[in-house]
């Protein structure tokens, strides 16, 4: 009897505690003795401090302290580079500069902290940061990604004599010989903005130094606390059994909670120490919008090359990429792009050249979808294009250029964000595209729906985009699995939780590996105390990567159950079964023992041990693919737009998404809904608004629209199985999938709804009034 | 943002023209002042209590005179900062004489806001700009008025500088009519 | 201090006398006055609605109001509606329709619903959309939580 839960829709355990306010989220976290930090942050996005007068706000009662840069003296530093550039990507050109835990000399974007507090509250703090005054030089802001590589433009670097962060070449074959050949070649130049990331929960972080027993304990909303322990021990000059660095329950991470060393994370561990007294920092909102790393624009000049039948003979594409004041995160949201450039298409000739431009704005690094969205939405835009110049059905043209199922493993040659080569591991396209046309109707729709529709006055389009995701890069995680006497399972691994079901998705691995029920299985992600190495939760790695290594993890735990079992029950191996927390052994079911007990047996008190044993019934196993399981999908919809107001209704968004085996299809599900919701918002209401200051104007939620229940529409999510084939649960990543072709499909879809108008959609996001003025100057 | 606009003043052209080079005038006009001083040639040095929605807090800044070309025309300069975030702009100012005692006065400039300011009360400057710009019209016109009447009495002019309390109720009241306005409705 | 305000208010069901500074934000006092840190704070201007508590059985943001200006009155938090081992219906539904991921917006969708629940007792998909549409959620979508309200509207009926 084999006891099957993986791949069940099993209720999550962690739900109990979230749902009756009992989860502890960092801005919970409340000490004896505690103090309040709050910052002082420049208003100019680019300016010279000549002096900062933090007099007055010394004199305000309840205020501990007020520092600058100054005060921090030998401990001032940068924050380390946290990935560099690919060391197998030749001719590179990197410029790294890391952000500041205080500002020194000048601001280099709104926001950057010049000054921090420390004040028995919260309220006294920011009554302090507000009597601190900086007298300022303003200088010009940076902010136009083409003007700011032309000699003599303001420098965001002094130390630099240029705003170029980064130059590299990717090349695949040879798209010069290619266009030769062409019937067309596409020349379109792109604008694309993305936006930020928008968790429910601000960034926070608790620190507590504890001078007797010389430990830092840290609660930090990461979404990795190894990284972050480790390098806080290196820049503390601390050992890293003194460090300490919990990620609590965090609400949402999205990628800008990765390992940032933000400024706010460099700060209050010198705080703590300097006062031997725990200190609190929760972010507010508006802090949030400046303080918090985003993604923002890329400029795309891209050249296809096409047969007239429509199939791509080669890819040309340059990129602007703006990464904010600071790259401390590399290189990884570019080459994103440039892995996705080609899509899920057979492109044997591609040539893509990467600017990456330093601007007086904050920092970008990957926010959901990281650098995919940009890749799919270019491809797909210049295929519906050529489309149209040839007089071709869209559908046929991709059926014409997915990589056919036979090829994979399919390498393309260019190195992606985990530094090795672009190597699809699996795929099989035309089956989920075949697929995603039924569900929406597709014929049916173009053929009596739009035209029924259309003659009633209503403007109704569709759109079918198909995309793949690269996810479960390495390099690595970690799980420990091990039996308690009491019979149940305790397990940790170093990825961090943001509402991603891990301690019930990886307690269904466990619990199938040892037969036991789920409840029965405790697993803790980011602790450091718990597990020791790992990196964190990014790039849709966590169920390939972290599964996997929990499964490797739990069915070694497996057998030593057995071997252990065996012995006691004087069996061989193979007639015992784990079942409902016993091995018994398979046609005599009373002949049985619990695991607790041998749990107990593992870890004897006295007596011999036989040599090469490890006591008790545990194991540490650790994953690390030598390259990533490419997962993929399609998206559909059909929308309605009112010529009048620009306002959409999406009436059907159907989705197939090919992850291979899924751990719990409810988790699968939600996130696809989740990634779908964010997608919507990047295609027509979220807008970073910069000003030429690199001023933000839209620093709210009430200015900066995230769609609500009334934007979004029911969605349907379909499933198709490749199974992976490098990692033994044959699962890919799902977690950024539902972002990625939204824009694209946005486009599409406006396109055939207003067909009257001319409409070309090159730019990402819309929104009514983007929409508006495109219409309006199509028309003159 | 831009910020342009004009006004017919009751007065010729000279009168116009003194009365913004009057500090005290100007102190008034403007609400929220609190300090307004001329400390160069062109120069004034001023401290005011900017309120735009959520966002309020003290100002303090530079406002120069340029490009004098009497009594026609000047472009004014301004840099201010203060808690709320900061201010920059540069306008035009033109003055014409329309005959029977009439000055026409048009300005046009382009205003940058930055900080918690440009943050949360973008969407809002707009109408509190031309808010203040017409409450500082309206006491500019009862200056002129006050003034004429004062020379022909006799007397020294007595200007009155609007209270806060008054500055903000204005400023609601227009922000209230500027939605009335763009839903359609008739009762402005 | 010298300018302090003596609170009297009931919340789940309890009663407190604390003295405050009068400026505290109730969703301060709630959380770090009173230790009940279900309640959240996701942007102090009454926009996400993570929030929401109910005052005198309406739903209100605590991010908006003063505790001062609930002396003597009644709150009730997301404490008060269930225990891990005793969850409400509504609970219930939310876990069984994966209506949580981060969890971080839940309380405040858990308060909006109770009371609209108890009077759209047999709501429409689109009735529901609008009703939660003044409470952001960055994770789920939203659609498990609407299967989650029609799922509690039939266990709570």
């Amino acid at each position: 009897m084999t006891y099957k839960v993986i791949g069940k829709r099993v209720k999550r355990v962690e739900d109990p505690r979230l749902l009756t306010g009992g989860a502890l989220f960092v801005g919970d976290v409340n000490l004896p003795n505690m103090l309040y930090a709050a910052f002082f942050r420049s208003d100019y996005a680019h300016a010279r401090i000549k002096s900062i007068d933090t007099s007055q706000a010394k004199l305000i009662p309840g205020v501990v302290g007020v520092y600058t840069a100054e005060d921090m003296g030998e401990a001032w530093e940068p924050g380390p580079p946290l990935v560099s550039p690919p060391p197998t990507l030749e001719d590179v050109v990197f410029n790294s500069r890391r952000q500041v835990p205080l500002v020194k000399d000048k601001v280099k974007h709104a926001g950057e902290i010049i000054a921090v507090v420390v004040a028995e509250s919260r309220y006294i703090a920011e009554d302090a940061v507000e009597e601190i005054y900086v007298d300022y030089e303003p200088l010009p802001a940076v902010t136009d990604l083409e003007k700011c590589l032309e000699p003599g433009h303001t420098l965001v670097h002094d130390d630099l004599d240029t705003n170029l962060a980064a130059h590299l070449v990717q090349n695949k074959g040879d798209y010069e010989a290619a266009k030769k050949e062409a019937d067309l070649v596409l020349k379109r130049k792109f604008k694309l903005d993305r936006g930020a990331a928008v968790a429910m929960e601000n960034r926070g972080i608790v620190v507590d130094w504890d001078q007797k027993s010389q430990h830092l304990m840290v609660w930090d909303a990461t979404q990795s606390p190894i990284p972050i322990r480790n390098g806080m021990a290196a820049r503390l000059g601390l050992r890293t059994h003194q460090v300490r660095v919990v990620a609590p329950f965090v609400g949402g991470g999205f990628g800008p909670k990765i390992m940032m060393f933000y400024a706010e994370e460099m700060v209050l561990p010198w705080l703590t120490m300097k006062l031997n007294r725990p200190v609190k920092w929760i972010e507010d909102r508006k802090e949030n919008f400046y303080a918090t790393t985003q993604e923002r624009e890329q400029i795309q000049e891209v050249e296809m090359a096409l047969s007239k039948e429509g199939r791509i003979l080669g890819i040309k594409q340059k990129i602007i990429h703006d990464t904010g004041a600071f790259n401390p995160y590399g290189l990884t949201t570019p080459l994103n792009t440039q892995s996705h450039s080609m899509g899920p298409y057979d492109v044997q000739n591609y040539n893509s050249e990467v600017f990456v431009v330093f601007t007086n704005k904050t920092i970008v690094t990957p926010v959901r979808g990281a650098g995919r969205p940009q890749g799919i939405y270019i491809v797909e835009r210049m295929l519906d294009i050529a489309c149209k110049d040839l007089g071709l059905d869209s559908r046929e043209v991709r059926r014409l250029n997915f990589i056919p199922k036979d090829a994979f493993p399919y390498n393309h040659e260019i190195i992606d964000q985990a530094f090795a080569e672009l190597v699809l591991d699996s795929g099989n396209y035309l089956p989920a595209y075949e697929k995603a046309l039924e569900k929406i109707e597709y014929e049916k729709f173009i053929k009596e729906d739009q035209p029924r529709l259309r003659a009633e006055g209503k403007y109704v389009g569709i759109g079918v985009v198909p995309f793949i995701e690269t996810t479960g890069v390495g390099p690595y995680e970690g799980a420990r699995v091990a039996i308690e006497p009491s019979g149940k399972i305790s397990a940790a691994t170093g990825v961090g939780t943001q509402g991603q079901s891990h301690m019930t998705s990886f307690a269904q691995i466990i619990a199938e590996e040892l037969g036991v029920e789920v409840e029965d299985v405790s697993l803790v992600s980011g602790d450091t105390a718990e597990i020791h190495w790992g990196t964190g939760t990014f790039a849709s790695r966590g169920a390939v990567v972290a599964g996997n290594a929990v499964l490797a993890a739990a069915s070694d735990v497996r057998k030593k159950v057995l071997k252990l079992a065996s012995k006691i029950l004087e069996t061989p191996e193979d007639e015992l079964e784990l079942d409902g927390g016993l091995v018994r052994v398979a046609d005599i079911p009373d002949k049985s023992i619990s695991l607790g007990e041998l749990a107990v047996l593992a870890n004897p008190f006295r007596g011999a041990v036989e040599p090469g044993t490890e006591p008790g019934l545990e194991s540490t196993k650790y994953f690390g693919p030598a390259y990533g399981a490419t997962a993929f999908g399609v998206h559909g919809m059909i929308l309605e737009v009112d010529p009048e107001t620009m306002m959409i209704k999406i009436h059907k968004y159907v989705t197939v998404e090919d992850c291979g085996t899924m751990l719990n299809p409810l988790v699968v599900e939600g996130q696809i809904h989740g990634g779908v919701s964010m997608g919507i918002g990047n295609a027509y209401y979220e807008k970073l608004h910069y000003d030429e200051n690199a001023q933000l104007l839209n620093a709210s939620l009430a200015d900066y629209l995230i769609p609500t229940s009334a934007e979004m529409p029911h969605i349907e999510v379909y499933h198709q199985n490749t199974p992976a084939p490098n990692n033994k649960l044959g699962t890919k990543g799902v977690g950024e999938a539902g972002a990625i072709p939204v824009p694209a499909a946005f486009a599409q879809a406006l396109e055939n709804a207003l067909p009257d108008f001319d409409l070309e959609i090159i730019e990402t996001p819309l929104s009514p009034n983007r929409l508006y003025e495109l219409l309006y100057k199509s028309e003159e | 943002m831009k910020v342009e606009g004009e006004h017919l003043f009751t007065g010729t052209q000279q009168q116009v023209w003194d009365l913004f080079r009057n500090t005290e005038v100007m102190a008034a006009a403007l609400p929220g002042t609190k300090k307004m001083e001329l400390v160069g040639e062109n120069t004034y040095e001023a401290i005011m209590n900017v309120r735009v929605g959520p966002v309020a807090g003290e100002f303090s800044g530079q406002l120069v005179l340029s490009n004098e070309d009497h009594p026609n025309s000047y472009t004014m300069t301004v840099d201010g900062r203060g808690k709320p975030g900061f201010l920059k702009g540069v306008g035009d100012v033109i003055l014409a004489d329309q005959g029977a005692n009439q000055t026409l006065m048009g300005y046009s400039g382009e205003v940058q806001i930055g900080g918690k300011l440009a943050a949360v009360g973008q969407r809002l400057i707009d109408t509190v700009a031309k808010s203040i710009i017409g409450q500082a019209f309206e006491t500019l016109d009862n200056a002129l008025a006050e003034r004429e009447n004062a020379e022909s009495e006799g007397r020294e002019a007595d200007y009155h500088q609007s209270s806060e309390g008054d500055y903000a109720a204005t400023v609601a009241k227009d922000l209230i009519k500027n939605v009335l306005k763009r839903k359609g409705s008739e009762e402005a | 201090m010298d300018n302090t305000f003596e609170l009297s208010v009931i919340v789940n069901g309890t009663s407190y006398q604390e003295t405050v500074d009068p400026r505290i934000l109730l969703s301060d006092f709630l959380r770090d006055g009173l230790g009940l840190t279900g309640t959240h704070v996701g942007c102090e201007h009454g926009v996400c609605g993570a929030c929401t508590v109910l005052l005198n059985g309406a739903a209100v943001r605590s991010c908006l109001i003063f505790a001062p200006q609930v002396h003597q009155q009644e709150i009730m938090t997301v404490e008060g509606l269930g225990t891990v081992d005793d969850l409400h219906p509504l609970q219930e539904a939310f876990r069984e329709a994966h209506a949580l991921q981060c969890g971080f917006c839940t309380p405040g969708f858990l308060t909006t619903l109770l009371p609209w629940l108890e009077e759209n007792p047999n709501p429409t998909e689109d009735e529901i959309r609008e009703a939660i549409s003044g409470n952001l959620c960055r994770c789920t979508g939203y659609q498990h939580i609407i299967d989650a309200v029609k799922l509690a509207a039939e266990k709570m009926n």
